[in-house]
């Protein structure tokens, strides 16, 4: 217990650092900036602004991200409330009685509850990345090659499971993902492989690129479909941005379960914030003594899906943290981020950085803490920026992504590959497929293929090492299972109404 | 009983997977495979292009056995001055610098909305490039280089 509040005291020692928290209150200010623009998700978010904080120190640089991580969250319940129109996946559930609470002249009090209710989880939830930071750590140094490889296998399963539409077709994008990472020269050898001659090929397929292509230029491209002109914007003025008692009193018990729940489904592989708003509006609308009141400004229908998702947002920091495994697509970039400063995500990050570590988990709570106190003064900000019209917005999105990307390396080559897998991207749209395991794979890949070449090597040749090992064969089986949960079509079925809904 | 493609979007969805699949395998022809117990550098990539292959042909059969629905009209206009956009400013940020670059592609992306007018993009262009020149060179301090060599 000392240990853990050295540690913490550690940490706000270095996230206290002026300059730190001067990252972590930009980050979280450029992250709402972002985040409230409404069509951009947190992973476009976190994907446009991750080349600016490349030329940071590597604590300045994963401070600020975390920030515009939670900014970007925080930008689109603010559009939720505001604008039918989430930003973002994890606020469509905002949108439901958030915004039918802003046309009842009750903005203030649904966004106040929002920005309350993620500081209460952000709190809870550091706390608890504290804590089962050191144990998970520990059991993260038993791990092996096979046990590294299967635990994989299942964060891979999990993201299969938890993405919407056929599950076949989310298989065939991790496995897409996977091959897509071995672009580029090969770990062992340093053969090219598949680069078809292209020098910029032969360090393999920046992972900016990707995540920029799939989720920036595809998202403009498929927005500009829809007509940007029936935007349904707030026009009155908002007033009253204090919740009365008797909303706090109603939405106290919200948060809790919400704060619990999404810590809870935060850990999990796979899963993730938008996992957890989903299940904890429909927690709260069960055990809710009058149901019939949600979907009509019940302001517990705001807090819970808010709680949840900043709390499963921070708790998904740590299987990247311990076991340097990615839980989704978001926490995909964040690894990306790291190796582009040459941190190796994993438990030897706490062993070996402990500034790094403590200093990025204390930031998470001061995030959250400046997020209450920028965004409900500068509420007034972001609704002006939400009247910007779309046909000069998108222009801007382009224009600021083409530079970000060109900035990593420099190479226009960088930029032009962006643009491929932009239209890749609105491609998959197009056929149904589901962009997020793409990624995640992508990112795991190469820490997969060396995983599984060291476990087969070790075990010369043979494959059943991934079963005989016992941790290896537990992760297998739940991997198993948890397939063919998702396969059978009663479950299915259920999962298909709870994303409907 | 006539044969039809029951949906289209799996079924085509599938055979793009197989040709990325194929593509894959044929690149990696000249490398390595397993050497006695050790992976080489082609073995991976063939197994996952082989699996990427199975999976592409499940969701082409899926598409021709389950009722789907249509592929949904593909927009023109809209990816082909984005991809223009994004082409001219990788193709003019080195000859060109920075400043003329963005503003050159601010304009060509405008062009893919319908809703576009003229002297509006003009100004949005200017503001937007100083944003961009103020952020990553000044604030960001990133080494790009703003006007054409012939300017200095």
């Amino acid at each position: 217990m000392s240990d853990l509040f050295a540690n913490l005291l550690l940490g706000f020692s270095v996230a206290a650092h002026p300059y730190n928290l001067a990252f972590c209150l930009l980050g979280a200010l450029v992250g709402t900036l972002v985040g409230v623009l409404p069509g951009i998700g947190t992973v476009a978010t976190v994907a446009m602004l991750l080349p600016i904080t490349f030329g940071l120190p590597p604590v300045g640089a994963l401070i600020m991200l975390a920030g515009i991580y939670y900014g970007a969250q925080y930008g689109g319940s603010t559009t939720s409330v505001l604008v039918n129109i989430p930003g973002e996946a994890t606020s469509v559930i905002t949108c439901l009685d958030g915004h039918q609470m802003a046309r009842q002249g009750r903005a203030g009090a649904a966004l106040s509850i929002a920005a309350i209710g993620s500081f209460f989880a952000g709190c809870v939830s550091t706390v608890l990345v504290a804590a089962l930071g050191g144990p998970l750590t520990s059991i993260a140094l038993l791990f092996g090659p096979a046990e590294y490889f299967s635990l994989m296998v299942l964060g891979l399963i999990f993201a299969v499971v938890l993405a919407k539409g056929s599950v076949l077709k989310a298989i065939s994008m991790i496995v897409l993902g996977l091959l897509l990472s071995m672009v580029g020269s090969d770990l062992e050898t340093g053969a090219g492989r598949m680069t078809f001659d292209i020098t910029e090929l032969s360090d393999g397929i920046g992972f900016a690129n990707v995540a920029m292509g799939v989720f920036g230029f595809a998202e403009i491209i498929r927005n500009l479909e829809v007509s940007q002109e029936s935007r349904d914007i707030l026009k009155t003025k908002i007033s009253g941005l204090m919740p009365t008692r008797q909303d706090l009193i109603d939405s106290a018990p919200a948060i809790a379960r919400g704060t619990i729940l999404g810590s809870l489904l935060g850990i999990l592989p796979g899963g993730g914030a938008v996992v957890a708003s989903f299940a904890a509006y429909t927690f709260e609308k069960r055990i809710s003594k009058n149901p019939e009141r949600f979907g009509r400004g019940e302001i517990k229908g705001v807090a819970a899906p808010e709680s949840a998702n900043n709390a499963a947002a921070q708790t998904s920091f740590i299987p990247l943290l311990t076991l340097g495994i990615p839980p989704n697509a978001v926490m995909a970039l964040m690894v990306g981020a790291m190796t582009i400063h040459g941190i190796v995500p994993g438990p030897q990050v706490m062993v070996k950085q402990p500034e790094l570590f403590w200093g990025m988990i204390a930031s998470m709570w001061l995030g959250n803490l400046m997020l209450v106190i920028i965004n409900l003064p500068l509420v007034g900000v972001w609704v002006s920026l939400l009247r910007v019209p779309y046909r000069l917005l998108f222009p801007s999105i382009i224009v600021f992504c083409c530079i970000g990307i060109y900035s990593v390396n420099n190479s226009p080559t960088d930029v032009i590959i962006a643009g491929v897998f932009g239209v890749f991207g609105y491609w998959l749209v197009k056929h149904d497929f589901e962009p997020a395991p793409l990624v995640l794979a992508f990112v795991l890949g190469p820490l997969m293929e060396e995983n599984l070449r060291r476990a087969m090597l070790i075990a010369r040749g043979d494959a059943t090492v991934f079963l005989t090992r016992p941790i290896s064969a537990g992760l297998i089986l739940v991997s198993a299972i948890l397939l063919i949960l998702a396969v059978l079509p009663a479950i299915r079925k259920q999962r298909d109404e709870v994303f409907v809904e | 009983m006539g044969f039809r493609v029951r949906s289209p979007q799996d079924f085509w969805g599938g055979i793009v997977l197989i040709i990325i699949a194929l593509i894959a395998i044929w690149a990696s022809r000249d490398l390595a495979g397993m050497r006695g117990f050790a992976f080489g550098p082609g073995t991976a990539p063939r197994l996952f292009a082989g699996l990427l292959a199975f999976c592409g042909a499940l969701v082409a059969l899926v598409g021709l056995l389950q009722d789907g629905p249509k592929i949904g009209a593909y927009a023109i206009r809209g990816p082909l001055f984005i991809v223009a956009a994004i082409l001219t400013f990788a193709l003019a940020v080195r000859p060109l610098g920075l400043v003329f670059a963005t503003y050159v592609t601010f304009l060509v992306s405008i062009m893919a909305s319908k809703e576009m007018r003229l002297i509006e993009s003009v100004i949005a262009a200017a503001a937007m490039t100083a944003f961009c020149v103020g952020l990553f060179t000044y604030l960001l301090g990133l080494p790009f280089q703003l006007w054409p060599p012939f300017m200095y």
